[in-house]
């Protein structure tokens, strides 16, 4: 008997343990959230600095996948640099796009926010700051600043009421890719201008058709199988026939329009183009890769350098043929709208002043310092500002700066930060599967595109 | 007084038993008051709220039955409670049935033999869903799937299926995978049960010049009761909340909207929609009543059995 109580006496208090062990709680710097990926915390060889009394000595930064900040190996050099110059250590984690919102939620809904993120402005800004999740970030902005910083990423990330949620670090125009090779197989290379990239909705359409009648099969997809990528298929929609999706205040959507009514028309019964709900945005792009998809339409600096993250060399398919990033077609062939992608760097609201101060310096370090060139020159995108702390910043890579002259120009208004975009991106991607299935293209633009504004009422 | 002390000494000793008893159920105790008890008063509780994310900018206040009567006005949520219903009504029934069968052919198999069928059926199980999930979405590719790949060199079809982007065809390829990583515990159950059943009233059946058929249902059948009442509950209730096919292959679409994936969808996704965590936990609390209901129904039928 003696033994049995024994054993279930140490068992009640193992399990208590564990349980105390399994919760949370806690504040201040002592109850940081967890990173699973330590790695890259591990300060520098040489004698870090100290941070200041009134700044915390260890911050959680979590990181979405935006171009080669995904990489770890790339990115650890540069928080190594930032822990030996502060003294501040940093628990890096890569979150996925596929569930990367999810945890954030869980972490705010627990009081567990990390004290940085990087991602764009319609989760640090239309989201998560709008919502008091977010410190505002407008006193590490002065004149000079202003001035360097190009203003349409810094008014996405400013929100309506001036409170600036994001502090931009750089941008790209997303735009798409066709297989060179192939196009030159099927006999359509006329149609291509390498000189402007730039091309009618006719030479698009004949493209299309060449290819489908040499190749035979899926030309391209409007995929629809998820939100992932969603803005190659609406800046191809939307530039078919020139249109905006929302209004100018970004306060409700305005898709049901005969433009984009027509684009579907057209694309739906084009021979070559799939309405196909089985892929997103990266499964195109790996379809693409592949050499099954002769075109891709998500698509942009980073891809070109190193398609589908494969790192079998710049502008090349896995079988070696040639790809060429293009404007989405316009019905003049002039003055596309290409999709706009501004990331940068958002501090949460740990109610911490020292834990806020540390995450301040990480994003004046990364944003606003001669740091500034090498956290750009990372992600294969532009940074936001010409200039930061005296130091001129421009990419050297040849690729780059090729397509920063060709595709920049054409980069279109930062619209994501429309209310209710949550909602909207899965209306938006249900509406295609719909057209897809074939619905009344009609009636079902005009009921998606209510539900999308019903999201943006609340 | 003699008779007192014995009585003193057996209840002193039950009440030590008792106690230990209780010691040994503590830990899952703490564990099942924790994480099933409490989460599901709070559940039930916040269904009756706006609750949300963004407590700091909105705050949650008391709904009344608001929840539950928009439920029934979201054609979303109906649609999924009828994809749900759906994937219960056919995986459940083909589950078990096809567990029996297949332990009834191989329960009396010896050794080795049988441990092989064991560790074949019972091998998707085991896996990892995403593994598993992976390789079907492979399987079920588009563009390169090996089905398609096999039905066009068969002659079948001439164009490609897009199983998993055609609405005609996801939901059934879902309940197909959900089929073949369902079917491995029931069937070592019933093969654990079938090996388990009276041979001497299988003898005396077969002498009284019963036939294999009715040896089945008169006399073994009865005594598989306890086991099919188990696969049957445990089948409905994984049926209701699929969540992680329909999360890694369609994301809701394509026709293949569950209510355990839209609650997810409402709680996690539309953080921007006011009351979305409320609404969500009014979803699962329908859902367990739904669970609940079906589950009572069963016990009830195979009581009575």
């Amino acid at each position: 008997m003696k033994v049995k109580k024994l054993l279930a006496g140490a068992l009640a208090v193992a399990m208590s343990l564990s349980l105390a062990a399994c919760g949370g709680g806690g504040d201040a710097a002592s109850s940081k959230p967890a990173a699973s990926t330590p790695a890259a915390s591990q300060p520098a060889a040489s004698t870090p600095a100290a941070p200041a009394d009134d700044v915390a000595d260890a911050i959680t930064v979590w990181v979405y996948p935006v171009g080669g900040w995904g990489d770890e190996a790339k990115v650890k050099p540069l928080i190594d640099k930032f822990t030996a110059d502060t003294g501040i250590k940093v628990s890096m984690e890569w979150l996925a796009y596929a569930d990367g919102d999810d945890k954030v939620n869980s972490a705010l809904t627990g009081n567990n926010a990390p004290d940085v993120i990087m991602e764009g402005p319609e989760r640090l800004v239309a989201n998560w700051g709008v919502n008091g999740h977010m410190v505002d970030l407008a006193d590490m902005i002065d004149a000079t600043d202003r001035q360097e910083i190009l203003p349409a990423a810094l008014a996405a990330g400013t929100s309506t009421d001036g409170k600036v949620y994001l502090y931009p670090m750089f941008n790209v125009a997303h735009c798409m890719a066709v297989n060179y090779t192939a196009v030159k197989e099927a006999g359509a290379e006329a149609n291509i201008n390498l000189d402007t990239r730039t091309w009618t909705v006719e030479q698009f359409d004949a493209t299309v058709k060449a290819l489908h009648d040499k190749f035979g099969g899926t030309v391209a997809a409007v995929f629809c199988g998820g939100q992932g990528g969603d803005q190659g298929t609406r800046e191809l929609i939307r530039n078919r026939y020139g249109t905006k999706l929302t209004n100018a205040e970004h306060t409700a959507y305005t898709w049901n329009t005969p433009e984009v009514i027509n684009a579907l028309t057209d694309l739906k019964n084009m021979p070559g183009i799939q309405f196909d709900a089985s892929l997103q945005g990266g499964d195109e792009i790996a379809k693409f890769y592949q050499g099954v998809l002769k075109m891709a339409f998500c698509w942009n600096a980073a891809q070109q350098l190193d398609p589908n993250s494969a790192g079998t060399g710049e502008g090349k398919t896995l079988t070696g043929d040639e790809i060429v990033y293009m404007c989405f077609p316009t019905q003049e062939g002039k003055n596309p709208e290409e999709g706009s992608g501004v990331w940068g760097l958002g501090a949460f609201d740990t109610g911490d002043a020292a834990r806020i101060a540390a995450a301040k310096q990480f994003i004046k370090y990364m944003c606003d310092s001669e740091n500034c060139s090498q956290a750009g020159d990372i992600s294969n995108f532009f940074s936001c500002r010409s200039m930061a702390e005296g130091v001129e910043i421009k990419s050297s890579n040849p690729l780059l700066v090729e397509y920063y002259g060709k595709m920049m120009p054409y980069m279109g208004e930062y619209y994501q930060i429309t209310n209710g975009w949550a909602g909207a991106r899965t209306e938006w991607w249900n509406m295609l599967q719909r057209v897809g299935a074939g619905d009344d293209i009609a009636a079902t633009v005009a009921k998606y595109e209510a539900n999308a504004n019903a999201a943006a009422a609340g | 007084m003699a008779n007192s002390s014995p009585l003193k000494m057996s209840r002193a000793l039950q009440r030590r038993e008792n106690i230990a008893g209780y010691l040994f159920m503590l830990p899952s105790l703490i564990f099942f008051i924790g994480f099933v008890v409490i989460p599901m008063v709070i559940c039930i509780g916040y269904g009756f709220t706006d609750a949300n994310m963004n407590s700091k900018t909105a705050a949650t206040t008391f709904v009344g039955l608001r929840n539950f009567i928009d439920l029934w006005q979201d054609t979303t949520f109906l649609l999924a409670l009828k994809n749900t219903f759906l994937i219960v009504v056919v995986s459940v029934p083909t589950v078990c049935l096809f567990s029996l069968w297949v332990g009834s052919a191989i329960y009396h198999l010896k050794g080795p033999v049988l441990s092989a069928f064991r560790c074949i059926f019972y091998l998707p199980v085991v896996t990892g869903s995403v593994a598993v999930t992976v390789v079907w979405k492979w399987m079920y590719d588009n563009y390169t799937g090996i089905l398609n790949y096999v039905l066009k060199g068969a002659g079948l079809i001439e164009e490609n299926i897009n199983f998993l982007g055609d609405e005609r065809f996801a939901l059934w390829c879902i309940i197909l995978i959900l089929f073949t990583t369902s079917v491995g515990q029931p069937i070592v159950l019933y093969v654990s049960a079938l090996g388990n059943v009276d041979t001497t009233l299988i003898e005396a059946a077969q002498v009284d010049g019963a036939n294999d058929i009715q040896v089945f249902w008169k006399v073994k059948w009865p005594q598989m009761m306890p086991t099919t009442l188990y696969i049957l509950v445990i089948t409905t209730i994984n049926s209701f909340q699929c969540f992680a096919l329909i999360q890694l292959l369609t994301q809701g679409g394509s026709g293949t909207n569950t209510v355990m994936y839209y609650i997810y969808y409402t709680a996690f996704k539309l953080t921007e929609q006011r009351g979305h965590f409320g609404y969500a936990n009014a979803m699962g609390v329908v859902l367990a009543i739904f669970i609940g209901i079906l589950s009572a129904i069963q016990f009830k039928l195979a009581k009575e059995k």
